[in-house]
C-alpha cells in the first residue's frame, strides 16, 4: 500500500479537480468542504509516505508497469517527500483562508477557483514527483496555466497582470522545452537517473551545455530569477487575496525545486562545464537575486508588490544555500525552502487581511492597522523577525546554516550578499513599522466588521509554523541531512 | 567563415527552427496589439515542435511497428515514435495554453473595450 502513496497523492487532487465541476454545478456551497477534505486527506497521505520513505527508503515508482528507461517514473525521495508534506499543509492553509462563503473579491466564482486550486496542487506533486524531464515539462505547464487562469479568476485589473504572465511564463515553457530536447536528442532518453548515467562523457557536447542553458532560462523564469522575475510582481500584486497566498508560496518554490533535482540528481553536484564549476555559476545568480530583489522591495509602496519583490530575493538566499556544495549549505538552504513557502503564505495573508479589514493597500495606510487590531501588529512582528531573520524564528536558522556552509566553503561574497540582503529586509521592514507604532490618528471610514475565524486561524497558524520551524530546526536539519541529500555532496 | 556557413547550409531544418522562433519572438516583443503577442507567442511554441520533429526525422526507415514476428528485429529499419508521441503533448499543451490565452483576451476586451495594450494602460491610470 505504502509504495502507491505518492501516485495516490498525485491522482486524488485531480481527479477532484476534474469531477469539481460536475458535482458543484447545482450545489456550489459543497466546493469548499469538497477542497478541505481532499487536502486534508493529502496532508494524512504525505505525512505516511514520508514516514514510509524514512523506514523502508525511497520509492521508485513505474507507472503502468513499464519499467523506467522507456515507461514513465515516479520518484518518491525524502527531499520530494517532506516538500509534499509542505506543500498539501499550506494548500490546507490557504483553503482554510479562502474560506467557505463565496468571497468578494473572487465575484462569486468560488467553483472556479476550488478547481483550478485542486488542479494546481496536482501538478506540483507531480512536478515535485517527476522522474523525467519531459513530464516536469508537462506539469510545471499545467501548473502554470492554473495559475494564469487563478490570478485572472476574478477579472478586472488583474486580467492584464494574468496575460502577461501568460506570455512571459508560456516563453519559459517554450526555452524549457527546447533544452530537453536537446537533451533528448544527444542521449537517446528522458528519464533523469537514466541521463545523469549518461551525461558524464558528454559534458564537452555544445548540444549538452545549449540545452542546459535553455533548461535554466525556463526554470528561470518559472521561478522568477532575478533578470526574469518581472512577471511575478504585477501578478502576485492584482491577484486576488484569496489567490495570491497559494501562488506566492508555492508555485516559485516548487520550480526552484525542479531546478535542484536537474542540478543534483541529473548533473551531479560536482560538475564542470566548460571551466565553469555549475554550482558557481548558481551561487553568482543567487547572489544577484538576493540583493536587487532587497533593493527593489525597498522601493515600492504597495504592501503586496513589497512582499512579492521580498519573495524574489529570498529565491536568491535559496539559490546561495544550495550551491555552496556541502552538506550544511544544502540542508539550510532546503530548511530556507521550507520556511521561505510558509513566510511568503503568511505575508500574503497578512495583506489580504489588512486589506479586507482595514482597506490597506500602501504604506501610507497601514498605520490605520495600529491601534484597532494588536493581533495584527503581533503577527507582523513574527512576520518580520522571521523575514529579516532574527532567532527563534525559522528565517534565522535557516540563514545560520547557509552561512555556515558558505564559510566552510570559503564563500564571502555568499556570506556577504546573505547580510547585505538582511540589512535591506530590515530597511523594508523598518519602513512597514514606523507608521504602525508612529499610531498615527487615522479617521477610517471603514465600516469596522468583526474579522472573521478563519482569517484568524490561518494568519495564526502560518505565525506559528515561522517560530515552530525555528525552535524545532535541529531535528528537521537532521531529517534533511538524514534523507534529503543528493549523493555526491 | 566558410565552415559555418556549410554546417548551417546542411542543417536546413535548424535554420528552419531559428528563424521561426526569432520571428515569433520578434512579434511578441514589438507588437501591442495582443492578439498579434499570442501569434507570436504561438509561433514560438510551434518552433520548438518542430525542432522536435526535424530531429528524429530518419531517411529510409518504416513505422515502428514489426515487420515480421520470426526475423531478429533491426532497430536501425524503424523510426523513433517517442519524438512524435512528445510532439503530440507539447502540441496540446500549446492548444490549452492558447485557450486560456484567448479567454483571457475575451475577458480583457469586455473588460477594457480594446485590445491594444497602450489603449489599455491608459485606462487602468
Amino acid at each position: 500500500m505504502s509504495r502507491h502513496l505518492p501516485v495516490l497523492l498525485f491522482l486524488l487532487p485531480l481527479f477532484a479537480a476534474i469531477s469539481m465541476p460536475v458535482v458543484c454545478l447545482k450545489h456550489r456551497m459543497l466546493s469548499w468542504p469538497i477542497a478541505i477534505t481532499v487536502l486534508s486527506s493529502m496532508v494524512v497521505l504525505s505525512v505516511m509516505n514520508l514516514m514510509s520513505i524514512m523506514h523502508n527508503g525511497e520509492v521508485h515508482y513505474a507507472l503502468s508497469g513499464w519499467p523506467p528507461p522507456l515507461g514513465i517514473e515516479w520518484v518518491a525521495d525524502g527531499l520530494a517527500s517532506i516538500m509534499i508534506v509542505a506543500l498539501s499543509l499550506l494548500g490546507l492553509v490557504a483553503l482554510v483562508f479562502a474560506g467557505p462563503t463565496s468571497p468578494k473579491d473572487l465575484r462569486g466564482r468560488v467553483v472556479h477557483f476550488y478547481t483550478l486550486i485542486l488542479l494546481l496542487v496536482s501538478a506540483l506533486t507531480g512536478i515535485v514527483f517527476a522522474g523525467d524531464l519531459f513530464n516536469l515539462f508537462v506539469f510545471l505547464e499545467v501548473a502554470a496555466l492554473s495559475s494564469y487562469a487563478l490570478v485572472g479568476v476574478a477579472g478586472g485589473r488583474a486580467l492584464v497582470a494574468a496575460f502577461r504572465y501568460l506570455i512571459i511564463g508560456t516563453l519559459g515553457a517554450s526555452f524549457y522545452l527546447l533544452g530537453v530536447s536537446y537533451f533528448y536528442a544527444v542521449t537517446g532518453t528522458l528519464n533523469m537517473g537514466d541521463i545523469a548515467e549518461k551525461l558524464p562523457h558528454l559534458l564537452t557536447s555544445k548540444a549538452v551545455v545549449g540545452g542546459l542553458l535553455f533548461m535554466f532560462v525556463g526554470l528561470g523564469i518559472k521561478m522568477a530569477l532575478v533578470p526574469f522575475h518581472t512577471w511575478l510582481p504585477d501578478a502576485y500584486t492584482h491577484a486576488p487575496d484569496s489567490v495570491s497566498p497559494i501562488l506566492a508560496a508555492l508555485v516559485t518554490k516548487v520550480a526552484l525545486l525542479g531546478w535542484i533535482r536537474i542540478i543534483f540528481w541529473v548533473l551531479g553536484a560536482k560538475v564542470v562545464v566548460y571551466d565553469i564549476p555549475i554550482l558557481l555559476f548558481v551561487g553568482v545568480l543567487g547572489v544577484f537575486a538576493a540583493v536587487i530583489g532587497a533593493v527593489l522591495a525597498l522601493t515600492q509602496h504597495d504592501l503586496k508588490r513589497m512582499f512579492a519583490y521580498g519573495g524574489i530575493s529570498h529565491i536568491g538566499i535559496i539559490l546561495i544555500g544550495v550551491s555552496q556544495g556541502n552538506q550544511t549549505g544544502f540542508a539550510g538552504g532546503v530548511l530556507y525552502l521550507l520556511n521561505d513557502a510558509v513566510m511568503q503564505a503568511a505575508l500574503f495573508f497578512w495583506a489580504g487581511v489588512a486589506m479586507r479589514q482595514y482597506g490597506v493597500r500602501t504604506l501610507e495606510d497601514v498605520g490605520r492597522i495600529g491601534g484597532h487590531a494588536p493581533w495584527m501588529t503581533v503577527a507582523l512582528v513574527i512576520l518580520a523577525m522571521g523575514m529579516i531573520g532574527l532567532p527563534p524564528t525559522g528565517g534565522f536558522f535557516g540563514k545560520w546554516y547557509i552561512i555556515l556552509g558558505a564559510l566552510e566553503a570559503g564563500s564571502y561574497m555568499a556570506v556577504g550578499a546573505i547580510l547585505l540582503s538582511t540589512m535591506l529586509t530590515l530597511a523594508y521592514f523598518v519602513k512597514i513599522f514606523e507608521p504602525v507604532f508612529r499610531q498615527t490618528p487615522t479617521t477610517s471610514d471603514m465600516i469596522r466588521v468583526p474579522t472573521p475565524l478563519q482569517f484568524k486561524v490561518s494568519l495564526g497558524v502560518t505565525s506559528a509554523a515561522i517560530m515552530v520551524l525555528g525552535l524545532w530546526s535541529d531535528p528537521l536539519v537532521e531529517l534533511l541531512l538524514h534523507v534529503a541529500l543528493p549523493s555526491g555532496l | 567563415m566558410g565552415d559555418v556557413l556549410a554546417a548551417i547550409v546542411q542543417r536546413p531544418n535548424f535554420l528552419t527552427f531559428v528563424i521561426i522562433f526569432l520571428w515569433g519572438f520578434y512579434i511578441m516583443i514589438t507588437r501591442y496589439n495582443l492578439v498579434k503577442k499570442l501569434i507570436g507567442m504561438y509561433l514560438v511554441q510551434t518552433s520548438v515542435i518542430f525542432f522536435l520533429v526535424s530531429i528524429s526525422a530518419k531517411k529510409g526507415a518504416t513505422v515502428p511497428i514489426l515487420l515480421s514476428t520470426t526475423d531478429p528485429v533491426h532497430a536501425f529499419d524503424y523510426t523513433n515514435p517517442l519524438p512524435h508521441v512528445l510532439t503530440l503533448t507539447a502540441i496540446v499543451v500549446g492548444v490549452a495554453t492558447l485557450g486560456v490565452a484567448l479567454a483571457l483576451c475575451a475577458a480583457i476586451y469586455r473588460t477594457y473595450g480594446s485590445l491594444d495594450e497602450e489603449e489599455i494602460l491608459k485606462r487602468l491610470e
